[in-house]
Formats: structure tokens, C-alpha cells, sequence
């Protein structure tokens, strides 16, 4: 019983070190700076901003806004 | 001097070219693996509704199927919540998180025969798990009945999505976490922890009593929220803004968002236990939590929303976006519902009712289910270089999703109140209250079949896409430009050129 409980504790613990430093590594890794390329980045030249990507089969596209 | 009016233009071609042939490279890896996930998410999907509705229609005539054992209440009932949630979500979301994460890190998916095994032996691990608890060895536990011995062929797969997943990121080529990315990468951290933690201490007996009880519904209530809900809030930033080619309107929210869901989603699950014989801090702690929900569902909400605004006339064009809107607005609701309904003036009414079950159904059915279609009518003709067969089919299976599950919402949730507010009047007796039900009951098998025939539908059309029934390969929906699709023909015909097949 000692033994699971400590398995658990270790591996709740283990889960709360690992978010603190994927956050810290993020901030270091300026993952929080520049946001406004970081919504951008799903677009590209092919698929840009504006573009509608999808409607329904055997009809004209959407169009671009 | 340089002539860069003649350079540039190539450059951008060049630049074109490489982007839609990486991704066309990424889909063509993710093909085979993610197919299997998603048909197989499908195939449960009909299964666990037709599960639920054999058990919604015995709540109102106790005397059908009654005499077969294996389809007694008590069996058919968690066969319906086990399969709906590992053998529908368990598939769908791991065949999004492979597609989507491979298309954000823009990198091929790793791992393809391994994948493809594990989505093998998951799906004949849920397969066992059925049959054993129709054959009568659940565990009893809720949302855990599948039996101990199963849960290897669950787990072990499930190893080589994390694997796979984390694998991606290191490798990806892009310089930026995506928002949806944090949800996927969070969600391979949070579900193993779950799953581990709530068995040692449920079927393993760590603890019993009523410490199993809160180990119980600290379970039940994060395989919602910290396994499909991340993997459907994930689809929906990137389907939404990505099909009307608009950024999200705040990513500074997003970000916030996903952080507060991360710190605080974790602490809600003792509300379920509220009246029970737990500590009372034990509650407060869940009501806090709940609270405390509020701030990533309303940031999620106003990004979801405020980004569709000025383009919902869309919604009438692209079944993605009808699904991917259902699916945000419908997170929106329940999520609200769901805190509200932590409060302890709300149990008082509520708890121990049908509204609880109307609550679940909101989320998993008009939330999580809705986007994970989405992401399915996005993805499946760009994996298989093929659109969808039928758009009266995927306009079925809209709209039985959306009035099946407002009718399934509104019927247990009205017969929930009155339940509730009957039962406090101990003058009432409670077969009365039973009666009054049983016509809210019908309307929830009723809505049921609706959801049943949306199921059957979306299943045809999926069967066509792998069967390649009336392929179709010039439609826009597929690659919005020309340039695009000139380059994927020229690809297949050097494929074919070279393992020796006469061009096309």
C-alpha cells in the first residue's frame, strides 16, 4: 500500500515539476513574445488570410472575405 | 544591378511550392495511421449510441430485452459511457492530436507501423472491455468499469501516441507553439496520470471507502475535462480560424486560457459528491474549482466567438465550420452549465436528477463530438486526395446532431428540475415523480434515434471516402488553389513513373 501511494505522490509530483518547467522553459523560449506571428503561423502562402478553405463538395467556394 | 522584379516572383513560387508540398508530404504520412483511428472512432461511436438508446428506451419500458442477461440495464448502461468515451474519444482524439500535430510541427508523422499497431491493439482492447462487461465482469467503478486486465491493451498503445507526440514537437520545423499545440502536448501529460491515479486507487485498492469515492469523480470528471475537452478546444482553434483565413481575435486569451484551464480544471471533480458523506473542504474545494472555470471558459469564449463574428454567413457554405461553431457554442453552454451546477444551491435541486445526465450529453455531444466531426469533414479529403461523397449526407448528419441534442438537453434538463424540486416535497410519492419522467424519457430515446440516424449517415459517407466510392478530385474544398493542385498531380505522376505505373 506504502508502495502505491508513494507511486502516486511521486508521479503527481513528477507532473507539477514537469508543467512549472515546460512554463518556465516557454518564457525563456519566447513562446509568450510576438503573439501576433504566432496566430499567423497556420496560415501560409498557399492557404493565406483571407482565404476560405473549405465548403461543401459540388459547391463554389465560400469566397474571401 | 540585380533585375529583382524577375527573382522575387520566383522566390515566392519557390516558397509556394515548398509550403504545399510539406504539407501535402505531412497528410500523406498521417494517411493510413489516422484513417484507422477515425474509422474506428466511427464504428464505435455507433455502437455506444446504440447502447445508449437500448438503455434509454428501458428506463421507460423496464420489460424490453428483458430477458437476455447481457443486455440487462446494469450492462448495457456502461458498455454505452465506456465506449462512448475511450472507444469514440479515445480513437477520435488521438487521430486528431497525430493529424493536427503533425500539420502544426509541419513534420510526417513518425512511427506510421507502430501507430497503426497500437490503434490495432486499442481497438481490441475496447472490444474485450465490451464483451467482458456484457458478459458481466465490470468493475462497478464509473467511467473505469472495463476490467483490470484489459486496461494493458489500452494503455501500452496509448505509450506510442505520447511517444509519437513528443517526438513531432522536438522535430517540428516550425519556430512557434501553436495554442493547440499546448492543449495536445498537455493532454498526453494529464490523461496517463489519470488513468494511472485512478485505477491504483479504485480497482488496484489503494484507498476504499469514501476516499475511492473522490478518487472516483476526480476521474470522472477530468476524463472530460482534461482529456476531451483540450483535444476539442484544440480542434476548434485551429478549424475555425483556419477555414474562414482569419487569425483568432486575441492570442494573448488564448494562451491565458489554456494556463487557467491547466491550473484549475484539475480541482472540480469532487462537486459531483456534493451531500455525500466527504469532508465538507473536500466539496469547497470542487465549487472552488468550478468558480475558478469560469475564466478559461469565458476567454475561450469570447476568442471562439469574436473570431467567427463577420463571418457566420459561412456557415451556410463549409460543414467544417457548421460543426466546428456547434461544437465552440455548445462548450460555451455546457461549460457554464456545468460550473453553475457545482454550486450547492444548485445540487439541492439538481443532484441525483436526469439533469446531470442532460449536462454530460451538452458536452460530450454537442461539444466534443461536434469537433471532432469537424476535424474529420477538414482532414479526411485532405488524407485521402479525395472529397466527401454526399453533401446532403454531412447536411443530415448536421442537422441531427444539433436538434438531437437540444432535444436530448432539454428533455433530461426540464425532467432533471422538476425531479429535483418534486423530490424536496416529502408529501410527493416517488412514484408520482417517476411518472412524471417517463414522457421526458421518450423524448430522450426519440432524440436518441435522431442522434443514431446523424451517426448512421456520417458512417456512409466515411465508407464511401475509404471505399473511394464516386471519387471526385477537382473540387476546391480539397486545395483552394490551382498552384496547389497542379503540384499534387505532378507528384503522383512522378510516384507512379516511378514504380514502373503508366502516367495519367
Amino acid at each position: 500500500m506504502l508502495f502505491v501511494f508513494m507511486f502516486i505522490w511521486s508521479f503527481a509530483l513528477l507532473a507539477g515539476i514537469m508543467m512549472v518547467w515546460l512554463l518556465a522553459w516557454a518564457i525563456k523560449r519566447g513562446e509568450f513574445q510576438n503573439m501576433r506571428e504566432g496566430s499567423r503561423m497556420i496560415f501560409d502562402k498557399g492557404e493565406p488570410i483571407g482565404k476560405v478553405t473549405d465548403h461543401f463538395p459540388g459547391t463554389p467556394a465560400g469566397g474571401s472575405r | 544591378m540585380t533585375d529583382t522584379s524577375a527573382t522575387t516572383p520566383t522566390l515566392e513560387v519557390s516558397q509556394l511550392e515548398d509550403e504545399v508540398r510539406s504539407r501535402i508530404e505531412v497528410d500523406d504520412s498521417s494517411r493510413l495511421v489516422v484513417s484507422v483511428f477515425w474509422a474506428s472512432s466511427l464504428f464505435w461511436l455507433t455502437v455506444a449510441t446504440f447502447a445508449g438508446l437500448i438503455s434509454s428506451i428501458k428506463l421507460h419500458s423496464p420489460g424490453f430485452l428483458g430477458g437476455i442477461e447481457w443486455l440487462t440495464f446494469g450492462r448495457i448502461r456502461p458498455v454505452h459511457w465506456d465506449v462512448a468515451i475511450y472507444g469514440f474519444g479515445g480513437t477520435a482524439a488521438s487521430g486528431t492530436l497525430l493529424w493536427l500535430q503533425a500539420r502544426l510541427c509541419q513534420v510526417r508523422l513518425p512511427f506510421p507501423k507502430l501507430l497503426l499497431a497500437a490503434g490495432i491493439v486499442f481497438n481490441l482492447g475496447i472490444a474485450a472491455g465490451t464483451v467482458a462487461i456484457l458478459m458481466g465482469h465490470s468493475t462497478g467503478i464509473e467511467a473505469l468499469e472495463f476490467p483490470v486486465y484489459v486496461m494493458p491493451l489500452l494503455v501500452l498503445p496509448y505509450v506510442a501516441i505520447v511517444v509519437a507526440n513528443f517526438t513531432m514537437y522536438v522535430r517540428k520545423r516550425s519556430s512557434h507553439t501553436y495554442v493547440s499545440q499546448w492543449y495536445l502536448m498537455a493532454v498526453t501529460v494529464w490523461f496517463p496520470i489519470l488513468v494511472i491515479a485512478a485505477e491504483a486507487c479504485t480497482n488496484f485498492g489503494a484507498v476504499d471507502g469514501v476516499a475511492q469515492a473522490i478518487a472516483n469523480w476526480w476521474y470522472g470528471h477530468n476524463v472530460v475535462g482534461l482529456f476531451a475537452t483540450p483535444t476539442g478546444i484544440a480542434a476548434a482553434y485551429y478549424l475555425i480560424p483556419k477555414v474562414i483565413g482569419k487569425p483568432i481575435h486575441s492570442y494573448h486569451l488564448s494562451l491565458l486560457g489554456f494556463w487557467s484551464n491547466a491550473i484549475f480544471y484539475n480541482w472540480a471533480g469532487t462537486h459531483h459528491l456534493t451531500g455525500g458523506p466527504l469532508p465538507a473542504w473536500t466539496i469547497t474545494v470542487g465549487v472552488v474549482g468550478s468558480m475558478m472555470m469560469f475564466i478559461p471558459v469565458i476567454t475561450i469564449g469570447i476568442n471562439h466567438h469574436m473570431t467567427m463574428l463577420g463571418n457566420f454567413h459561412l456557415l451556410r457554405t463549409s460543414p467544417t465550420l457548421r460543426f466546428a461553431v456547434m461544437g465552440s457554442m455548445m462548450y460555451t453552454v455546457s461549460s457554464f452549465q456545468g460550473s453553475l451546477e457545482a454550486l450547492r444551491s444548485h445540487q439541492e435541486i439538481t443532484h441525483f436528477t436526469h439533469y446531470t445526465i442532460g449536462h454530460v450529453h451538452l458536452g460530450m455531444y454537442g461539444f466534443f463530438a461536434p469537433l471532432m466531426f469537424a476535424m474529420m469533414y477538414y482532414a479526411m479529403p485532405r488524407l485521402m486526395r479525395q472529397e466527401w461523397s454526399s453533401a446532403r449526407l454531412i447536411k443530415i448528419h448536421f442537422w441531427c446532431t444539433l436538434v438531437g441534442t437540444f432535444l436530448y438537453g432539454y428533455a433530461m434538463c426540464t425532467a432533471g428540475v422538476k425531479e429535483g424540486l418534486m423530490m424536496k416535497d416529502a408529501s410527493i410519492p416517488f412514484l408520482k415523480i417517476v411518472g412524471m419522467t417517463i414522457p421526458y424519457l421518450w423524448l430522450r430515446t426519440f432524440a436518441g434515434l435522431i442522434l443514431f440516424t446523424g451517426t448512421v449517415a456520417f458512417l456512409i459517407n466515411f465508407g464511401r471516402m475509404l471505399a473511394r466510392h464516386r471519387v471526385k478530385f477537382a473540387d476546391a474544398t480539397l486545395f483552394t488553389s490551382q498552384r496547389s493542385w497542379g503540384l499534387m498531380m505532378a507528384q503522383d505522376r512522378a510516384l507512379r513513373t516511378a514504380d514502373g505505373e503508366p502516367g495519367t
